[in-house]
């Protein structure tokens, strides 16, 4: 199946428009949430709670010894918040920076997880196939009830960002502010927290553990590369979001031996490196264009500088100088040279150049400016 | 105990060896979560090195996944220092990337080869004894074996032979730059370290041990010094414990060594996450609660100075004026008589000789702040712990 069938074929068939459908809207659900995650430095967050989500899924497992979808995402829900919090205390009670915080408690839950998990395997009655794709997701085992409740989660969180939404702008960006203010800030914190964590945990059938982190993160800086201003940046990261999962799943159901969660991330990182090099305020082409650019400016400038220094000694300001003169200054160069002759604060005749009129005044003047700015 | 039990063992305490050096200097360099990050992007190293060598064995697999680990580690920096993005997003952004990229190359390419994505990120140490080095016929043990002792004795080498060099550029970069040795070198040196020692020992045990063996130890060894040696110590020592009594744990439940190793590690830093003597969360919170009790006396005192009024001074008068519960106001109040700060005469409170010194002592130091005069408070606040 090549892209055009792929796209053709997506509103006919059922799995293909399940499967569509559910990456498109967790992606969505992810940039938009992740944008939260990425400004409140806590991009890592998402790996952590990933992994930490394992036990939880074993646990629900074993209690209930049935493989309902919703039991299992629940928890993983129950232990991702358990990890999400405990991350906490232990970077407010003991002096361990949050990075070994979260290294720790993502390796010790995904062991933890692991043991679990095989203890299941061996088991008489179990049947733990299909356990294990919570490690690495299958978008294809999604069915339209998983999409459902997909959006309605990604609805519930819509609605909750626009109810808070003040609050969880302030609290972004002045948490002290905040709370002086006489906001609840741990309700808000803990709701952001949360809602986080729900869609991780909505991902992991998808994408899997590993690659969850990513879609985390990857629409969101992407989307602040772009903008400014929050709501952008959410509604971005959304979109990029979305697009990542349609287009992933469109690539990977068009090649065979693909696995759709890692053509998501790709395709993700994809809209990060373009955001990283050609976003016109951020980017870094166009970062090094006005780079070069003022480098050029300030050679001219200094080339005319310099001329006029040597033409302030004599009283005609058109007297003709070698070439030869310019070589002790060593930001002469032929290219500016004939930039400012382009420009008429310059004639050349032959190796012998004068200061035009124009540009004497405008070097007295880029030089009285100078002086003044310089006090 | 048979000679495999033996072995899986000693191929544990090995790797839980060899992570907890690098392990502790990522740990006090706040670079725990590289560990993670390296873990999951060497996989691409080893698929293009088994594309090269169609040899699982090949030592360039070990090679070019270090290499990868390194270029993770030097793509992170890159990425963080364009400003774009902050630390912790560019380690998100670059693993998970790589990550994919392997996963895509192996389930194009070699999906007929043992190269399997839940072996990497698992492992399977159980296995590790029935692969074996046999060198002009004669078997001399355990490939994991071979090389995680390779791997170790090169880190200690390292550790003992730049041991001053790591501990100054890890506790003041400047420092270390001004004496003149790079803390560049240092850094690569220490990520290439970590690097090969996450490749060599995830063989054998898997991505996600390697990192806990990583970072857990150290932990816990952290939260109980502050010491660089006795930290290494500790670590090696909860390393080496954990894979031993996990081994033997995975042995008693039939489930994966890996999963109860990291179990016991898990036990291990909840203990002392608990109950460890200076930085453990219990003795944080007494602390907080005795100086909460602190600050309440000194409020106290305080206030008993500001009035000479008997109606100011009365018991009931106190909790209503200041507020505090019943409770606090009889703790307080007990404290500052235990210590003699305090006479009570009908139920009227008034100060001594030795709580009005104290409390003038005590504005002296509001007022003027000084350092000196904290030095003989605190003489004076250790009494009223008693």
């Amino acid at each position: 199946m090549d892209l055009q069938e792929y796209f053709s074929l997506v509103f006919s068939d059922y799995t293909l428009r399940t499967i569509t459908l559910g990456t498109a809207i967790l992606g969505a659900v992810t940039g938009m949430l992740g944008s939260f995650a990425v400004l409140r430095k806590q991009s890592l967050l998402g790996d952590a709670i990933s992994h930490a989500a394992l036990p939880g899924i074993a646990i629900a497992f074993l209690i209930t010894g049935a493989k309902d979808s919703n039991t299992l995402l629940l928890g993983a829900l129950v232990s991702g918040l358990i990890g999400t919090f405990w991350i906490r205390s232990i970077v407010k009670k003991t002096h361990l920076k949050s990075d070994t915080a979260l290294g720790l408690i993502l390796s010790l839950f995904f062991g933890f997880g692991m043991l679990l998990l095989t203890f299941i395997q061996k088991q008489p009655n179990a049947n733990q196939a299909g356990l294990d794709k919570y490690l690495f997701g299958q978008a294809a085992t999604l069915v339209e009830s998983d999409v459902w409740m997909m959006a309605t989660v990604t609805g519930l969180c819509l609605f909750v960002l626009l109810l808070f939404w003040k609050e969880f702008k302030i609290l972004l960006f002045d948490a002290d502010y905040t709370k002086t203010l006489g906001f609840n800030t741990k309700f808000i914190d803990v709701l952001i927290t949360s809602f986080i964590v729900l869609a991780i945990v909505l991902g992991l059938q998808t994408v899997g553990v590993v690659l969850m982190s990513a879609m985390l993160l990857a629409p969101a800086a992407a989307a602040r590369q772009w903008t400014n201003s929050l709501s952008k940046m959410v509604f971005l990261a959304a979109i990029f979001g979305a697009f990542s999962g349609v287009f992933g799943t469109a690539i990977s159901a068009s090649q065979t031996n693909l696995s759709t969660g890692p053509v998501i991330v790709l395709v993700a990182s994809v809209f990060v490196v373009f955001s990283f090099v050609f976003s016109p305020s951020r980017g870094l082409l166009f970062k090094q264009i006005r780079f070069i650019k003022n480098r050029r400016d300030l050679e001219l400038h200094k080339t005319l500088a310099f001329m006029h220094h040597i033409a302030e000694t004599h009283d005609d300001i058109s007297h003709p100088h070698a070439i030869k003169l310019l070589n002790n200054f060593q930001g002469f160069t032929r290219k500016t040279l004939q930039n400012l002759v382009e420009k008429k604060y310059v004639t050349l005749d032959g190796n012998m150049w004068s200061l035009t009129k124009t540009g004497f005044e405008t070097a007295a003047n880029l030089y009285t400016k100078q002086a003044t700015e310089d006090e | 105990m048979n000679s495999a039990q033996i072995e899986i063992q000693l191929i544990a305490s090995l790797v839980a060896l060899a992570c907890a050096i690098p392990g502790t200097f990522l740990v006090l360099r706040k670079m725990a979560m590289i560990s993670d990050a390296i873990s999951h992007s060497i996989l691409p190293g080893i698929v293009v090195g088994f594309f090269i060598t169609q040899d699982l064995n090949s030592p360039l697999l070990i090679v070019l996944a270090a290499f990868t680990g390194v270029i993770t580690v030097v793509l992170v920096e890159y990425i963080q220092k364009t400003g774009l993005v902050k630390e912790d997003t560019a380690i998100g952004l670059v693993f998970p990337a790589l990550f994919s990229i392997g996963v895509i190359l192996i389930a194009k390419n070699a999906n007929d080869v043992h190269l399997d994505v839940d072996a990497v990120l698992v492992g399977e140490l159980a296995l590790a004894p029935f692969d074996r080095l046999v060198v002009s016929g004669v078997d001399i043990g355990p490939k994991s074996l071979w090389i995680i002792g390779t791997i170790l004795l090169i880190t200690t080498t390292l550790l003992i032979a730049f041991y001053k060099e790591l501990k100054v550029s890890t506790f003041d970069k400047g420092l270390a730059a001004s004496l003149g040795f790079s803390p560049a070198i240092i850094h690569y040196g220490l990520m290439t370290v970590s690097s090969i020692t996450t490749v060599g020992a995830f063989d054998a045990v898997g991505a996600i041990l390697v990192v806990a063996l990583m970072i857990a130890p150290a932990a816990t060894a952290y939260l109980l010094t502050t010491n660089l040696k006795k930290m290494l110590a500790l670590a090696a020592f909860f390393g080496v414990f954990s894979a031993i009594s996990g081994y033997w744990l995975a042995h008693l439940l039939d489930a994966s060594i890996a999963g109860s190793i990291t179990t016991m590690l898990g036990l291990l830093f909840l203990a002392v996450y608990l109950f460890a003597p200076n930085k453990g969360v219990i003795a944080v919170m007494y602390r907080e609660k005795q100086q909460r009790i602190e600050v309440s006396l000194l409020t106290f005192l305080l206030h008993l100075k500001n009035h000479s009024e008997v109606e100011e001074r009365h018991v009931n008068h106190l909790r209503e004026h200041i507020n505090w519960q019943k409770i606090r106001a009889k703790t307080v109040l007990e404290l500052a008589l235990k210590n003699n700060m305090i006479a009570v005469n009908n139920n009227v409170v008034s100060l001594t000789d030795k709580g009005d010194t104290f409390t003038s002592k005590a504005i002296d130091y509001i007022i003027t702040n000084e350092d000196a005069q904290i030095e003989d408070m605190k003489d004076d606040f250790f009494l009223f712990r008693g």
